[in-house]
């Protein structure tokens, strides 16, 4: 008999939950949750959601498979599995925005159609095909007239907070979410926002008025009525209004001219590009891994070739333009994520098995480690055998490219501090790698001293 | 009084903090349009590209 066992993810909503069965993620509703599902399947709201695609389709399957008949009243529905699974502190400014809109859009169909969003978190949303999907089936609820919008302070410290710290702050202050997958306080955005937000009308009201509302008043008119329909609405189109004027000011990073920079210039780049295409011809690959991807060049090279590929970066510029240029070419599958290498997010949540770690995550048949070995080695004072036994969890082939001291750019991470790397050399990188990969083939890269290596996981 | 049972906490003050967002902005919408309708007449719709993937989302 089989049994069904919720996943770690999914215990706070008792209309159902999300279980695995032979690699397959399936959706449990239980009988109270029934009139809502009714209601979103019979309205037309699901049929217009998926056709936009902005909900995630599903099928309902016969519980008989799983012996459900144990199980009481229920239903199984089998949603469209999403290949990679990415959390919101993982995205940039114009991920977190698109989703934003995403959820609001979702929301104002929803009214339209008598039913409205019970919780409005960014985990309810994944990239999925290009764009983000709302992926929580049971998120809709009927709407009864005369009541504010339930998950209305949830939207604002989930989405709004993490917005307007990127929007006044920093493009990476989304990161503070990691701390605050609840939401981030309104209290602390407050704090860490300019005074001359305050000026901004939205800002202040959905801040800085409803935190001090919120000090003042204790019991809340939780059993009003009287908060009519069109006031929803206008809510909801203000919302949506903000979220679209919000922006970042693009700065030129470190990493924006990487690839065009005079020391290594075109020449390099081609040679570089033709021997990864000549590699990657030699392997078979479903999912590649582009671990500091930059602006996406090399994923972009091989979306072609794979179904599907998850381009890594720590620079939250470089991703985000990788993310605007995909959106623009209607590039599907390649899934833009930032992430710090040496510090991948960690699993959090709920005896930490809520939210999985990027290691976890990151599995594929190919992983792409061009230019990146030197930082993890000199920059953070990874041990070469260290990375070596890291890549080799994620894939079974590598494409990778070893920068010798001797390079510009190595003497470059070396200019300021004391060099302690004696073992950072070509026959210590493969032996390092050795232990865990079988060598296919290496080629050097044009003129200079960098080689690229095809392995495979031992 | 009614209860009923919430899958979330809306937190104190976030319904009487709807009331008074939802009753300025609709006034404000209100001039807003006007606004937007003789600005549209005299002005072109700039970054289009960008307003086409905001709609298509």
């Amino acid at each position: 008999m089989q049994q069904i066992i919720p996943l770690p993810t999914s215990y706070r909503d008792n209309a159902g939950f999300v279980f695995e069965h032979e690699r397959k993620f399936y959706r449990l509703i239980n009988k109270i949750y029934f009139p809502h599902y009714n209601k979103l399947m019979q309205s037309g709201l699901y049929k217009e959601l998926t056709a936009a695609g902005r909900l995630i389709k599903n099928e309902e399957v016969d519980g008989n498979i799983f012996n459900a008949e144990t199980l009481g009243d229920i239903k199984i529905i089998l949603p469209e599995q999403i290949p990679f699974i990415s959390y919101p502190y993982e995205w940039s400014f114009d991920m977190w925005k698109d989703a934003a809109i995403t959820t609001l859009r979702v929301l104002e169909v929803a009214l339209s159609k008598g039913m409205i969003l019970k919780d409005a978190t960014p985990f309810n949303i994944q990239f999925y095909k290009g764009r983000p999907v709302f992926i929580d089936t049971l998120s809709f609820e009927i709407y009864e007239g005369g009541k504010p919008w339930i998950a209305y302070r949830q939207f604002c410290e989930c989405f709004l907070s993490p917005l307007l710290l990127m929007h006044y702050g920093h493009r990476d202050m989304a990161k503070f979410f990691i701390a605050y997958p609840e939401g981030i306080p309104l209290e602390i955005t407050k704090s860490l926002l300019p005074l001359k937000s305050k000026f901004n009308l939205h800002v202040y009201m959905h801040v800085w008025m409803q935190t001090r509302v919120a000090s003042k008043v204790k019991n809340d008119i939780i059993s009003a009525n009287n908060f009519s329909f069109k006031k929803l609405q206008v809510l909801v189109k203000g919302l949506l209004e903000f979220v679209m004027s919000l922006n970042i000011k693009i700065d030129k990073s470190i990493w924006d001219d990487y690839y065009t920079d005079t020391i290594l210039g075109n020449e390099y780049l081609l040679a570089k590009k033709n021997i990864v295409e000549e590699f990657s011809q030699l392997i078979p690959f479903k999912t590649v891994i582009d671990l500091g991807a930059n602006d996406g060049y090399f994923s972009l090279l091989l979306k072609g070739n794979a179904t599907n590929i998850i381009s890594v970066d720590f620079d939250s510029n470089c991703i985000n333009e990788l993310y605007r240029r995909l959106r623009k070419e209607k590039i599907l599958n390649i899934i833009p994520l930032v992430a710090t290498l040496n510090t991948p997010s960690p699993s959090i949540g709920w005896a930490n098995e809520e939210r999985m770690s990027l290691t976890e995550r990151l599995n594929g048949d190919l992983v792409l480690a061009l230019a990146l070995v030197h930082h993890l080695a000199i920059s953070n004072n990874v041990p070469l055998q260290k990375i070596a036994y890291w890549f080799s969890g994620m894939a079974d082939n590598l494409i990778i490219e070893f920068i010798p001291k001797s390079d510009e750019k190595v003497k470059q991470l070396l200019l300021h501090r004391e060099d302690i790397f004696s073992d950072y050399n070509i026959e210590h990188f493969k032996s390092s790698f050795n232990r865990f990969f079988d060598f296919l083939e290496q080629a050097k890269v044009g003129d200079t001293d960098r080689i690229l290596f095809l392995m495979k996981r031992r | 009084m009614t209860f009923q049972f919430l899958y979330i906490d809306p937190s104190s003050g976030s319904y009487l903090i709807q009331m008074i967002i939802a009753a300025i902005l609709g006034s404000l919408f209100f001039f807003k349009n006007l606004w937007i309708k003789v600005k549209s007449f005299f002005l072109k719709k700039k970054n289009i590209e960008d307003d086409k993937i905001e709609n298509e989302l």
